[in-house]
């Protein structure tokens, strides 16, 4: 489903952040994507999500190819994946049920559908009695809640999450990757960013280790292996 | 895509009322502008229109010697109208110009007892010349004076109004000039504000662009509610400047009015309401959308 061949990615005047890259990711895994800071984690997810473009080799996504993806198409490629982020990234000025919302809307799902959808999400993710509360209302956890309502409102094929847990407490922390691998047993493919050695081990599935830009580890099911 | 308009539509509306205060500024300042010019137009229509009235007012009299005929003097006076540079002549006869005097002197017993002491009419006939185009006095002026008719006249008028003519064409023509420059500057300084207020206010949305950018959103979904958005200043914008200005030309019309009776501002304002407040929308909306959209390049790369 995801295929990287031999993909490097230097950003301009730098080292190489990525280099020659070889990763096959299936439908219905759980991949855990570990490693330091710099080790070239968020790379590898933004050659993913389209966010950036590969320096060299090629990225694929249902086997097409990614690196040269208009402007145009980039929309709809990113409708296929949810996101999940460190910071949340929830719109400010809207409401729970209208960040959820959003996603729905900018595809241009009929309203009717809308509002019985994120009103099930929101439910599943037992955020359904604050839909109307503002963001910068709801703690760090339920902000997290939100972020991943959001992500999979719209059935995506892949979700997609840069250290959900990095602004999190423990407890917290684990409610959301227990949330992570319910999604997963659903069937959606999880790509899971993480310096966080519980959380990893907690899942206990795939993990990939990545140092300097390589992958130095894949084991198919594992527990976080500091380099 | 009708879908999509309805949406954006609404999303706008809700960023300008979610925005309170960056909303409120980014208008007052679009209002401020909008109203500047439009006092500009006013102002400069008005002294226009002064100035059209007094050069109305300003012609040449071509006085006859006392033994001219009526029948002569009618022949000159279609001679003159054929001249392509007179708008109008009209004819003031001997009588009439004794009932004038009379009557702009009634209240001075000692002159119109000179003039029974007098006897008979000492008055002369004259012809009132108007130009087309004040500027060209001095040609019809030349014109008369080289007529076959010339020595049949009396005198002309004109070296005594020439001063004033000419001083009179020098200011209107002087009016004109800072005016248009004038006009030039505040339109530049007043768009440049604008437009960098709207672009400041999109700038406080990057972080919700690149957001709605990473949700699949299309640049056109993107950008719609930020257009809208534009629009609506605009709209506020010129309505607010409209109102303003409404208040300010009652508040100035009585001072004006005993000063230029010839001029009625509220009218003015009522019977140009279309030009200003379409003219200000125009503006407006077009500062807004322009602003929105050149701001949005930044952030959705395109």
């Amino acid at each position: 489903m995801i295929k990287f061949d031999s993909v490097s990615k230097v950003y301009k005047g730098d080292f190489p952040a990525l280099e020659e890259i070889n990763l096959e990711i299936h439908e219905g895994e759980f991949v855990s994507v570990v490693g330091q800071s710099g080790s070239g984690k968020s790379t590898l997810l933004k050659l993913i999500y389209a966010e950036e473009m590969a320096t060299s080799g090629e990225v694929y996504f249902n086997s097409n190819l990614l690196n040269n993806l208009s402007r145009r198409k980039l929309p709809y490629h990113r409708r296929d994946i949810g996101m999940i982020f460190q910071d949340f990234k929830l719109l400010p000025r809207k409401t729970v049920f209208e960040n959820v919302a959003y996603a729905l809307e900018v595809a241009g799902v009929p309203d009717e559908e809308i509002q019985e959808n994120v009103q099930q999400i929101l439910d599943i993710v037992s955020m359904g009695e604050k839909m109307k509360k503002y963001p910068h209302q709801l703690s760090g956890g339920e902000q997290q809640k939100v972020a991943i309502a959001r992500a999979l409102v719209h059935a995506p094929m892949v979700i997609i999450a840069d250290e959900p847990t990095g602004n999190l407490d423990p407890v917290t922390s684990l409610e959301i990757v227990q949330l992570l691998m319910r999604i997963n047993e659903l069937g959606t493919t999880v790509i899971l960013a993480s310096h966080d050695k519980d959380i990893v081990d907690r899942v206990n599935r795939r993990v990939l280790v990545l140092d300097k830009g390589r992958i130095i580890v894949d084991c198919a099911k594992g527990k976080y292996k500091a380099s | 895509m009708f879908l999509t308009i309805r949406r954006t539509f609404r999303e706008a509306i809700q960023n300008f009322i979610r925005n309170g205060w960056l909303s409120i500024a980014t208008v007052s300042i679009l209002i401020l502008s909008l109203y500047v010019l439009s006092v500009f137009f006013v102002v400069t229509s008005t002294a226009n229109g002064i100035m059209k009235d007094v050069q109305g007012k300003v012609n040449i009299s071509i006085y006859f010697k006392p033994d001219v005929s009526e029948q002569a003097i009618a022949e000159i006076k279609a001679d003159l109208e054929n001249f392509s540079e007179v708008k109008s002549v009209g004819y003031v006869s001997k009588e009439q110009a004794l009932d004038d005097f009379k009557r702009n002197n009634a209240s001075e017993p000692i002159i119109l007892q000179s003039l029974d002491e007098i006897g008979g009419n000492p008055l002369l006939a004259s012809l009132i010349v108007k130009a087309g185009d004040p500027t060209r006095y001095q040609a019809i002026v030349d014109h008369i004076s080289q007529a076959s008719f010339s020595s049949e006249i009396s005198r002309i008028n004109y070296g005594k109004n020439k001063e004033i003519i000419d001083k009179l064409n020098s200011i209107v023509a002087t009016i004109k000039r800072i005016g248009t420059v004038l006009g030039v500057l505040f339109a530049a300084i007043s768009l440049l504000i604008t437009f960098n207020a709207v672009r400041i206010t999109i700038y406080t949305h990057k972080q919700e662009i690149e957001i709605m950018r990473l949700v699949g959103a299309s640049n056109y979904f993107i950008r719609m509610p930020f257009i809208f958005e534009g629009m609506i200043y605009g709209v506020m914008g010129s309505v607010f400047s409209m109102l303003i200005l409404f208040l300010s030309v009652r508040f100035v019309t009585p001072y004006v009015s005993s000063a230029i009776p010839s001029s009625n501002l509220i009218d003015f304002y009522f019977s140009n309401f279309g030009i200003l407040l379409g003219g200000q929308m125009a503006l407006g909306v077009f500062l807004g959308v322009i602003g929105s959209l050149i701001a949005m390049r930044r952030y959705l790369r395109v």
